[in-house]
């Protein structure tokens, strides 16, 4: 009975923690990049009570064993880097991935960041840098003179300016995108950013338009890939399975006050 | 000495449906689980058999069987994500380095070696199968699994492997400690050209909330019913020792 108490524990546990990743999702619904997680479920180990040919008396046995399960746990949430619609929004330093590649960044701490958050800006050097201000790897500098950006499909970065009443364009540089050979295993840093890690393998530098590394689209943002009616669906199971799961609780306990009541 | 024995009738009564519960609520615990398989349990009476008339049978709580209908599909747009179509398994290596199946067909690539999410080798049809750096994989209905590579020309498809699909009758498949499914004398199952997969899905568990609730109300009045039995024998033989009482 105390074993029922605690596998119905286990079930109320892991929608809990469903929810969690559920409630993360839908507050990321508007995420610049944001890329959903979902939480997948195992089953615990069982123990062979009695094993199935236990004698029964001197002469018979019982067919079947009786094998009594210990719940379910949570084997991984996994982050799922399906492709986000792409949304127009003109400004020229808006910039998004569309393929399976990542911009570099470099952190404070000299750490390398991966993200798939293009919105960027420039400091008061000049050098792109994402919205929370780490500088883009290669660092692209745009000269204060420069009266438009250009942002070419593989990542080729002009500046225009006017230099004695004549256009004239000069090559910046050319933004690189990093692949993995398993996304998933990348660590979230928070802020749309993702560090390496031994699962996900170290990051393969490419050229936007080639070898499979995906697109770059100037003008555009990546928008979350959370879908809300998924999400909805999620929680609503989510919700009566938490609920069963106490009722199951609540029958083990009565269980148990009978049994008190002898 | 009536008493004492058809108190543990009722004793036996009143454990086995704790045992009985357990299962029903695991059953329950796993209503979201990946590809699991309910657990089907049934009493058996065990006759108690000694001196005397044979006038007593305890009931004895066992796990039968699994319940091996398919889940629902759910799809998640992952093309790492497979799910078994109605019949069949996928064979991964368990823990103990022996083939073992599971319908749970989330599937990762670690160090290079296509795994399932708990970390155990998808068996391909020579060994696990792997995958070279910088690899977009489709698996096909037949478990085979392709994939183009970055660096490469890109819109070249290698074939990487074949992943071991197998269909063994229900009936010789036996439940390990671990969860995974196993034939019942250890040895592998011959791969079967007709199992079909969907990738970009998984399925969900076959648990019946329904059915498991109805179970757990049934479970709970039938304990009711054996403490009722217990107390009945506690009055009984109160009664019989107040006769006996010499005043």
């Amino acid at each position: 009975m105390m074993r029922s108490l605690w596998i119905s524990k286990t079930g109320m546990d892991v929608q809990q923690t469903q929810m969690d990743v559920t409630s993360n999702n839908l507050a990321n619904a508007s995420t610049t990049g944001f890329k959903k997680s979902r939480a997948i479920f195992q089953d615990l180990l069982y123990q062979t009570v009695r094993a199935p040919g236990a004698q029964s008396s001197q002469q018979s046995q019982l067919s079947s064993g009786l094998q009594l399960g210990s719940g379910s746990t949570i084997a991984s949430t996994e982050r799922v880097f399906t492709q986000g619609t792409l949304q127009q929004t003109g400004d020229q330093l808006s910039i998004a991935i569309n393929g399976l590649g990542f911009f570099q960044v470099l952190m404070p701490d000299g750490s390398l960041a991966y993200t798939r958050d293009g919105t960027f800006q420039t400091d008061n050097t000049g050098q792109l840098v994402t919205s929370a201000g780490y500088v883009l790897q290669p660092p692209i500098t745009i000269p204060p003179a420069s009266t438009g950006i250009t942002v070419g499909t593989d990542g080729t970065v002009t500046s225009t300016s006017m230099v004695n009443g004549i256009n004239s364009s000069t090559t910046l540089g050319q933004i690189t995108l990093n692949t993995f050979i398993n996304p998933p295993g990348l660590s979230a840093r928070g802020e749309g950013l993702y560090s390496q890690t031994q699962s996900s393998g170290p990051p393969t530098q490419g050229i936007a338009g080639l070898n499979n590394v995906g697109y770059i689209q100037q003008g555009y943002i990546e928008t979350s890939n959370v879908n809300i009616v998924e999400e909805m669906v999620n929680l609503i199971q989510n919700q009566r399975a938490y609920e069963i799961n106490s009722k199951s609780i609540q029958n083990a306990d009565q269980m148990l006050s009978k049994l008190s009541q002898l | 000495m009536s008493m004492d024995r058809s108190i543990y009738v009722a004793t036996s009564g009143v454990k086995q449906t704790m045992d009985a519960m357990s299962t029903s609520a695991n059953n329950l615990a796993n209503v979201s689980t990946t590809g699991f398989r309910a657990q089907i349990e049934s009493y058996t009476s065990v006759p108690v058999t000694g001196e005397g008339l044979n006038t007593r049978a305890m009931a004895v709580s066992s796990t039968v069987s699994s319940d091996f209908k398919p889940g629902p599909l759910q799809p998640t747009d992952n093309p790492l994500d497979i799910a078994v179509q109605n019949e069949g398994w996928i064979a991964v290596t368990g823990k103990d380095g022996k083939e073992a199946y599971t319908r749970n067909g989330a599937l990762v690539v670690e160090q290079g070696i296509l795994k399932n999410v708990q970390g155990l080798a998808v068996r391909g049809d020579g060994g696990p199968i792997k995958v070279p750096t910088d690899t977009t994989l489709m698996i096909g209905a037949d478990g085979t699994i392709s994939g183009t590579q970055a660096g490469i020309n890109s819109t070249t498809v290698q074939v990487l492997g074949r992943i071991k699909l197998v269909n063994p009758p229900t009936k010789s498949l036996e439940r390990g400690e671990d969860g995974l499914f196993r034939t019942k004398g250890g040895g592998a199952a011959a791969p079967d050209a007709k199992v079909k997969l969907v990738s970009g899905a998984l399925e969900g568990s076959n648990v019946n909330p329904v059915e498991e609730m109805v179970n757990m109300i049934s479970l709970a009045r039938e304990f009711e019913m054996h403490t009722k039995m217990l107390q009945t024998m506690d009055t009984q033989t109160g009664k019989a020792d107040q006769l006996l009482t010499l005043t």
